[in-house]
């Protein structure tokens, strides 16, 4: 007897998930590769769409079409496996709505603010968007342009994005949406280490002897690296989990220690910890003697509202928030002698035994701790803080740069890592942690880039929440937004978004592959190709870098964020937008187009055609006439080269999984700063933060700020927002999904029956969530996946017919400028 | 300004939103799964997946379930595993291994 085709399909379905069974063990080759050969399937590998964990999957091209994807069994992240979301990869670029053709406003035949969206050619956008772009630029100057990118260009798209912007057209005004998702974790490492990402891996997973989990709820968000914690967990009994919210979810279900604490108290809970490890006598003082020193910041730093709010008036140090000065130990152990027991306990609202055991944790010389978090921390209007100072918990105890030591930030995006942090796309940076603030930092670019000096401005442009204000006000005219959703994820959208949007004085550009609501605000909207429709490189959390090919084409006339950047730079000239001394001084620069001078500089045009590999498409390569891809990373990988941000060769990423930075003669890093693991620490070293020019981090004392926004009387209850298990972020990719849509088709107001049950609400009834700023109509959900306790609220963000960001609070971090999503004051109304 | 597009009005009511789109179908899926639970509540947990339709418990380890499913409809599968995902005890789901194709002879050949 034979199998059936059926059964024949099923038992190699078996096989390949038990190869996958184990995360742990090597990675093997790929059971599925026999077993489908006879399937006329051509299998080739990229990492995953979606959040910042970076799993690597195996695609299916047939005809021309995704028709199947798994998790690979080579990738060192997800060993075989692939979350809910990542199963309907094959699926996201096939919605019957994907944007083929560009769209302008126009009126009679030409373009016109209050036109209709009208199917046009590339040359017609392009060249309406050069002539707005060139009038603004002659009546304003370059600050008046903008580009708002995003943690899902590719480090290639995101890498043109800035040096178009910075050295071509000469303005900082380029920002990522990633702003609004890692803002405060970077600047937190650039502030204590001197360095920004991780210094531990994924590998810690298998390491660590406990796992603090701040404000993060990986069992939705980040389901893979939730998996490995949760095989460590079950399959070591002396593991604990601790896992801080301020509402419970689904991974309080494994929780040793569930901590529900008041919004904003986690600052007082961290210095809790601190005072915990110095009262108790746990402090490593070798470690804090040799790898640190103390510093106090600069308090009552206000919210990051307009500088004419209340607030901001009010606060005494918000001219200058990030500032620092030095202290000694025993001042920083009298500021954190403040934090009891009995007064972090009454602040939070958590029970004294689980602060103990919480803070036990990290004291216990002998147990290793993986820290976590992610949007619990970072969209934080103390952000920054929070960051350093869980920190502070690991350097106090010397558990850091080890395996299984190891705090460790989350990201959200795919290239949240390697695009927006490693390349520089926010507003104050340039590649390598380098900022355009610092002159040094300048010419290094301008010689590397191969442009004069002084093109680069010196000062840093708008962040997130500035570009919608000056877009609002009308001081910002030109602005393109790329591989993001943003009237959508803006903070307080309808009163600081929108209305920027639809100024008459603006015009504004959108390229994306769906019309969501931020394309249909736009001015112009350019059809974009996505993921393997384009050949990229994405930055996981674990500072891996990984490469793919392009492996279908996208439809229509779509074309990636990179083609659209290159080409849209052809239509100006360094006369047009350089100034005359510069060019007086250095005149072998007139005349050139600002493509030329960017993208045919004699470095990103070095690589032919020819050696991009036979079997793929390379679109843009072929339409330029060399290997666009090649050119910019080896160009970009030149700036971190020798010193910590070391990439490989190109063509490597394309043989690997991904390798983690720095990678020195092939080989990667896995843990940073410590000597043996990071060939940057020299011998005898032990541990050395080489960051910072003193090799030493920074332990800093701050204390706990309250919110910018607390419920009162008529605003009687916190509203914290977020993300579900089966959408992500907006929803522009997922809700296209039938059976993602189907599991979770609206957002919902998860509440608890008692708050619901004193407003006279009834599970499942409308309501009105109500705050100073907007409001939506949605269901309240009392016995759902989240349960938050008494006085909080939850509402998710992906579902673009209730936005719940017209009810948030652009409150930001004003050391990040990171929007706080996590803190504001609502009422909740019957219908 | 007269408006054209999404108007204010349409942005404040929420109206702007697309709704899912038809995708592709075939005949036949088949996958696998890894199920993560918490131990104590596996065994409830292996009953109510062995009470799926088109579910197959391939393998149970103390917090570990292998899953091959089954579905004709497109999608139906990581529907299910969505379902799966979101049970108390679960902590996660997670599909390893799809294939879709048409099968003109389903039957058991021999």
């Amino acid at each position: 007897m034979t199998l059936s085709r059926r059964n024949l399909l099923k038992a190699q379905a078996a096989a390949v998930a038990m190869a996958a069974l184990r995360p742990g063990r090597p990675a093997q080759a790929q059971a599925v590769a026999g077993g489908i050969g006879t399937l006329q399937i051509k299998w080739s590998k990229a990492p995953c769409r979606f959040c910042g964990t970076g799993c690597g999957v195996m695609v299916g091209v047939k005809d021309g079409k995704v028709v199947a994807t798994h998790g690979d069994t080579l990738a060192e992240v997800n060993r075989g496996l692939n979350c809910i979301k990542g199963y309907f990869l094959s699926k996201i670029m096939y919605g019957a709505d994907r944007l083929t053709t560009p769209l302008l406003r126009k009126k009679n035949g030409v373009y016109a603010k209050d036109g209709d969206l009208t199917p046009v050619g590339w040359d017609e956008a392009f060249d309406t968007m050069a002539e707005r772009a060139k009038a603004v630029l002659k009546a304003k100057g370059p600050t008046a342009i903008g580009m708002f990118g995003s943690g899902q260009w590719t480090v290639l798209e995101g890498y043109a994005a800035t040096k178009l912007m910075r050295a071509g057209l000469r303005s900082n005004n380029l920002d990522p949406n990633a702003r609004h998702c890692m803002a405060s974790a970077a600047f937190a490492f650039m502030r204590t280490f001197g360095m920004d990402e991780p210094m531990g891996c994924y590998d810690d997973f298998e390491a660590a002897d406990a796992f603090v989990l701040w404000g993060s709820n990986m069992a939705e968000m980040h389901p893979i690296l939730w998996t490995r914690l949760a095989d460590r967990r079950l399959s070591h009994p002396h593991v604990k989990v601790a896992v801080l919210s301020t509402f419970t979810n689904r991974s309080s279900d494994l929780a040793d220690i569930p901590i529900v604490f008041k919004p904003g108290t986690d600052l007082a809970i961290l210095n809790f910890i601190a005072n915990h490890i110095i009262t108790t006598g746990r402090v490593n003082q070798d470690f804090v003697r040799n790898h640190a020193t103390f510093v106090k910041g600069a308090t009552d730093i206000g919210y990051g509202l307009r500088t004419d709010h209340p607030l901001e008036q009010a606060a005494t140090g918000a001219a200058n928030p990030g500032a620092t000065q030095p202290i000694d130990f025993d001042a920083y152990a009298a500021f954190v002698k403040d934090y009891t027991l009995d007064k972090t306990s009454k602040l939070s609202g958590v029970e004294r035994g689980f602060l103990q055991e919480l803070a036990e944790l990290y004291a216990d010389p002998d147990r290793k701790v993986m820290s976590l978090w992610t949007m619990g921390f970072n969209q934080h209007v103390r952000g920054v803080w929070a960051n350093q100072l869980v920190y502070n918990l690991h350097l106090l105890t010397g558990k850091i740069s080890e395996p299984g030591n190891s705090p460790f930030s989350l990201t959200g995006q795919p290239s949240a890592c390697g695009t927006a942090r490693e390349v520089g796309t926010f507003a104050h940076r340039l590649p390598a942690d380098m900022i355009v603030a610092n002159p040094e930092h300048r010419k290094k670019a301008e010689e590397i880039w191969r442009i004069p000096s002084g093109i680069i401005p010196p000062k840093p442009g708008y962040h997130a929440v500035e570009q919608d204000r000056m877009l609002h006000d009308g001081k910002l005219n030109f602005y393109w937004i790329q591989v993001n959703n943003n009237l959508q994820a803006a903070p307080n959208n309808s009163h600081e978004t929108y209305p920027g949007y639809r100024n008459p004085d603006n015009f504004i550009v959108v390229s994306d592959a769906y019309p969501t609501v931020t394309a249909m605000a736009a001015d112009c909207v350019l059809p974009a190709a996505m993921w393997v429709e384009k050949e990229g490189v994405y930055g996981n959390a674990e500072r891996r870098t990984h490469a793919w090919r392009q492996l279908v084409n996208a439809p229509g006339e779509a074309r990636s964020d990179l083609w659209q950047l290159m080409e849209f730079s052809k239509r100006f000239t360094t006369d047009e937008v350089w100034p005359v001394e510069v060019l007086d001084q250095n005149p072998n620069y007139r005349g050139k187009s600002i493509y030329e001078i960017v993208f045919r500089n004699g470095q990103v045009d070095k690589f032919p055609v020819g050696e991009i590999a036979t079997d793929y498409e390379n679109q843009e390569s072929k339409y330029f006439g060399f290997y666009v891809q090649k050119g910019l990373f080896e160009e970009y990988a030149s700036f971190g080269r020798g010193h910590g941000h070391d990439l490989g060769a190109y063509d490597t990423y394309h043989q690997v999984r991904g390798l983690r930075w720095p990678v020195v003669d092939g080989k990667e890093t896995r843990w940073r700063y410590r000597e043996g693991y990071d060939p940057f620490v020299k011998a005898g070293k032990g541990v050395d933060f080489y960051g910072n020019p003193d090799g030493k981090a920074r332990i800093i004392a701050v204390p706990y700020e309250p919110p910018a926004e607390a419920p009162d009387k008529e605003f009687d209850i916190w509203l914290v927002t977020g993300r579900v298990l089966e959408h992500w972020h907006s929803g522009s990719m997922t809700m296209r999904v039938p059976e993602l849509y189907k599991a979770f088709p609206s957002a919902l107001c998860f509440m608890h029956a008692e708050d619901a049950r004193a407003r006279g609400i009834n599970q499942g009834a409308e309501v009105r969530v109500v705050s100073r700023r907007g409001e939506i109509r949605t269901r309240v959900e009392t016995r759902g996946r989240n349960r938050p306790p008494r006085g909080v609220i939850f509402v998710p963000w992906f579902d673009a017919s209730e936005l719940i960001n017209k009810v948030t609070l652009d409150a930001t971090d004003p050391i990040s400028k990171q929007t706080d999503f996590k803190k504001c004051a609502v009422k909740v109304v019957p219908v | 300004m007269r408006s054209t597009g999404p108007s204010r009005r349409a942005l404040l009511k929420g109206r702007l939103a697309s709704g899912p789109v038809p995708m592709d179908v075939s005949t036949v899926h088949i996958s696998s799964a890894i199920v993560t639970v918490l131990p104590d509540l596996r065994n409830s947990i292996l009953r109510r997946l062995s009470a799926l339709p088109g579910v197959e418990i391939h393998h149970a380890e103390s917090f570990k379930i292998v899953v091959v499913l089954e579905a004709e409809e497109a999608g139906a599968i990581g529907g299910r595993l969505a379902e799966i995902a979101t049970w108390s005890g679960v902590l996660s789901a997670n599909m390893v291994f799809e294939q879709k194709e048409q099968l003109p002879d389903s039957g058991e050949a021999t």
